[in-house]
Order: C-alpha cells, then structure tokens, then sequence
C-alpha cells in the first residue's frame, strides 16, 4: 500500500460496494479490508450510506406479497417441504432418464449388429436362391429339350407307322458324297413331302451354302425348298408341296437356293 | 393475518436464523429488508407487476445462495442489495422485457422516479428528505445511473461524455454528502 489517502479517494471502495469491479480487483479490496482498519472503517461508512440511502427511497410492497414470498423460500420441518421433494423427484426423474438413455444406446448397438447380421445372412441367401433358381432353370431347359425331342420322334414315329398314306423314300449318295442319306416321306394324297431330319446323313454345309430339294416331274426338276444339315436337327421338316414326283434329287447351292439345280453339285438322288 | 408488528433481528441473530432456515429468519429478513430492496427494484424496472416477481425472486435466490454469504466481505444488506440490482438489470436487459416496455430516455426515468414516490418514503428517514436533496443533480444523476440502471463507470462515462475520472469523484462526492447526512 503505497498512499492510504489516495488509495480511499481513489473511488474503488465505492466500486467495490456498487459490486462494479472484476473478480481480482474485488479479491485486493478484501485483503486490504482485513490489513487496514482504516479501509474497513471507510468501507462499513460507505455501505451504511448507500443503505441508507435505500431505505430512504424505499418503497413498501403491497401486503399480500409477504406471506407469499415467505411460502416461497424452503424452510424445512415447515409446510414447505413440496418443492424438496419435487427437487428429489425431479433428480430421480433425471436418473431414470439416464439409465433409459444408456440402456436405449446399447440397445441400439445390438439391434445395429443383429441388423448387419440378419443382412449378411440375406445376402447369402439371395445368393443361394439364384444358384438354385439357376439349376431350376437349367433343368426345365433339359425337361423342354427333352419333351420338344420326344415330341419330334414321336411325329416322326407317325410317318414311318402309316405306309400306307407315306411313303419313305430314301435318298442315296452321289460320288460326290458317297455316305449321303436322306430320307424323305411322301404323301402324294396330302401332297405333303417331309425330310427326316433326326436320320440325315449329309455333309456340313457352310454359311454360303444351303442344300436344295428337288422333285423329278415329268423329267423336270421343280424346286421343295431348302435345308441344312449340321445343326441340331431333329423331327420332321415339311416342304414345299408337290403332287407327284418319279424322282427326288439334292444339290449343294448357293445360300436361299436356285432356280435350277446345278447339276454338278448333285448330293443324293432317289427314285421312287 | 393482518400482522402489526414487523419482526426485527440485530443483524448477526438475522445471520444465524437465515443460516439455520429458520421460519423466523424468513419473517424478519422480509420484514426488514423488502421495502428497501422492492424500493430499489421498483425504480430499475418501473413495472409494479414485474417488480414484485423480482422481489420474491430476489428473495428466494437470498435464501438459497445464503451459504455464499461472507460477513468479512461486507454488510448484509451490501451483498442482498446487489442481488436484486443485479436481477433487475438483467430483467431490463432481456428481450421481452424490452419489447414490453417503451425504451425511454434513462436520464428521464431516473428523474422522474421521485415525484411518484416522496409520498410514499419511508416515515423513519422522512426527515432526511431535505438532506439528501442536498446531493448536486450530477452527483445524484451519476450515483443513481450506477445504483438503478446497473451502469458500470465506463458505461455512465459514455452515456454522460464525462471522463472516467469525473465519474468516479461525482460517485464518491454523492457518497460523501450522504455520509454527511446519515451520520
């Protein structure tokens, strides 16, 4: 303490009771309170002053205020004790609410890992299903294969029954192609002429080339149509109608056909 | 009721009551203290409605934060006085108060409080009326800035274009008068 004097004309204790100073400043003028009397004294003339000062511009509160503010402040064993223990409450409220809180979040942690779970499992599955669902499809695909072959062989079956109304002409090879065989059923009635196709022995034609069908009128050849060999093949395969025929020949042509056979590509030939 | 007598304690038996949250404690430190502190509550706010909420709020934070309480820091009624000021300034500063209420002219309100209220001081210092009245206007118009609007000494420096240094010798010159006049 450098000047009592200018330290009590400074204005801080007055600061100090208008509580108008930082916590620091506050905690010095109370150090000095306890060292120097003289601050005490001046400080306590000072409170006084501003006290009174209150209490001469006081105002009364109107009366039904008392007893109402009295009942506000918690005085206990008194009929006070509701907002105790609604404070109580409300902290066991707030621990309730805690627990749940915890026991939500962990809660939440196991259904998250049941739920990635639960998911792999699905995925598995799904995976499962396609592959079943593929081998599913594979069979159906055999049993339809199989059901169209029967189907053929049965038609074809029908052919090779009825003599009487087919007749089975089979063609035989050329020097060209000397194992060729086909064999065709005629139905001169029906005006029907079919290729067997499940007993077709002729050489693979490739894509330029078809082989054609021709029927001997009259000495002449008119054309049945065209067809492949080499590919699966399987039953009957009808084409073009013709009445009546003393021959039937096949030729290699170019792919679609030709309007005239080319005599020198000559594959298979029959009679009647 | 209709209670006649106010209770009153010496300030340390008032100390111990309020410690020991006894009834009476409750009774004499409402009946000795709440017109003083609804007086300086009253002229913060201007609001008797207001005012009187601040009062039992003031009461009850009292009541409650009295274990914050140091004898060797100061008076009891320096400590309470400042809690209320303190929650009255913060009222006025809060949004729906301002909304509420017109922002006037402070310097006006301040002035204005007196008419309304010399009627109605307190009979014991009556007396003093004309002392007090002895506080030059800008000592009072400082002392009261600080006391009712919760200016701290910058802010009244700037309100009032004074320097700090005047604002801090106007305060202690308005204290100093009133020293004269209590003692």
């Amino acid at each position: 303490m450098k000047d009592l004097k200018t330290y009590l004309e400074s204005g801080i204790l007055e600061q100090y009771v208008l509580g108008d100073l930082s916590k620091d400043e506050m905690l010095e003028v109370e150090r000095y309170v306890v060292q120097y009397p003289e601050i005490r004294r001046e400080l306590e003339e000072i409170e006084n002053a501003l006290q009174k000062y209150a209490q001469q511009n006081a105002i009364e509160p109107s009366v039904r205020n008392r007893s109402k503010i009295i009942d506000a402040l918690e005085i206990p064993g008194n009929k006070n004790e509701v907002p105790v223990k609604q404070i109580e409450k409300a902290s066991g409220t707030t621990k309730f609410y805690k627990y749940a809180f915890a026991a939500s979040l962990s809660l939440l942690f196991i259904s998250i890992i049941l739920l990635i779970n639960l998911n792999n499992k699905l995925r598995e599955s799904y995976t499962q299903i396609a592959v079943l669902e593929s081998g599913n499809q594979k069979f159906s695909n055999q049993v339809n294969y199989i059901e169209n072959e029967l189907t053929e062989a049965k038609n074809t079956l029908q052919y090779y029954r009825n003599p009487a109304s087919y007749k089975l002409i089979t063609l035989k090879g050329s020097e060209k192609a000397p194992d060729a065989r086909v064999t065709l059923a005629f139905n001169p009635d029906r005006e029907e002429v079919m290729i067997d196709m499940s007993n077709l022995k002729m050489p693979s034609n490739d894509n330029e080339h078809q082989y054609q069908l021709w029927a001997i009128v009259d000495g002449k050849p008119v054309d049945l149509g065209v067809f492949d060999s080499g590919s699966s093949t399987a039953g009957m395969k009808k084409m073009k109608s013709v009445k009546s025929a003393e021959a039937f020949a096949v030729t290699l042509e170019p792919r679609g056909g030709s309007i005239s056979p080319s005599l020198e590509q000559m594959m298979a030939m029959g009679n009647i | 009721m209709g209670r006649k007598t106010k209770i009153s304690l010496t300030e340390p038996e008032l100390i111990q009551a309020i410690q020991n949250k006894d009834k009476i404690g409750a009774e004499a430190l409402y009946d000795m203290y709440s017109s003083s502190l609804y007086g300086v509550i009253y002229r913060i706010v201007l609001h008797e409605e207001i005012a009187e909420d601040l009062l039992q709020e003031t009461f009850i934070r009292i009541w409650n934060s009295f274990s914050s309480y140091d004898t060797s820091r100061g008076k009891l009624f320096t400590w309470m006085v400042n809690i209320a000021r303190n929650i009255a300034i913060d009222k006025t500063r809060s949004k729906d108060f301002r909304n509420s209420s017109k922002t006037e002219n402070i310097e006006n309100n301040v002035l204005s409080i007196e008419g309304n209220f010399q009627s109605e001081m307190n009979p014991e210092t009556l007396g003093l009326k004309e002392l007090v009245e002895k506080l030059k206007p800008d000592q009072k118009m400082v002392l009261d800035l600080v006391y009712y609007k919760g200016y701290t000494h910058v802010e009244v420096a700037e309100q009032l274009e004074i320097p700090l240094g005047t604002v801090k010798t106007r305060l202690r010159n308005a204290i100093i008068t009133l020293r004269k006049v209590f003692n």
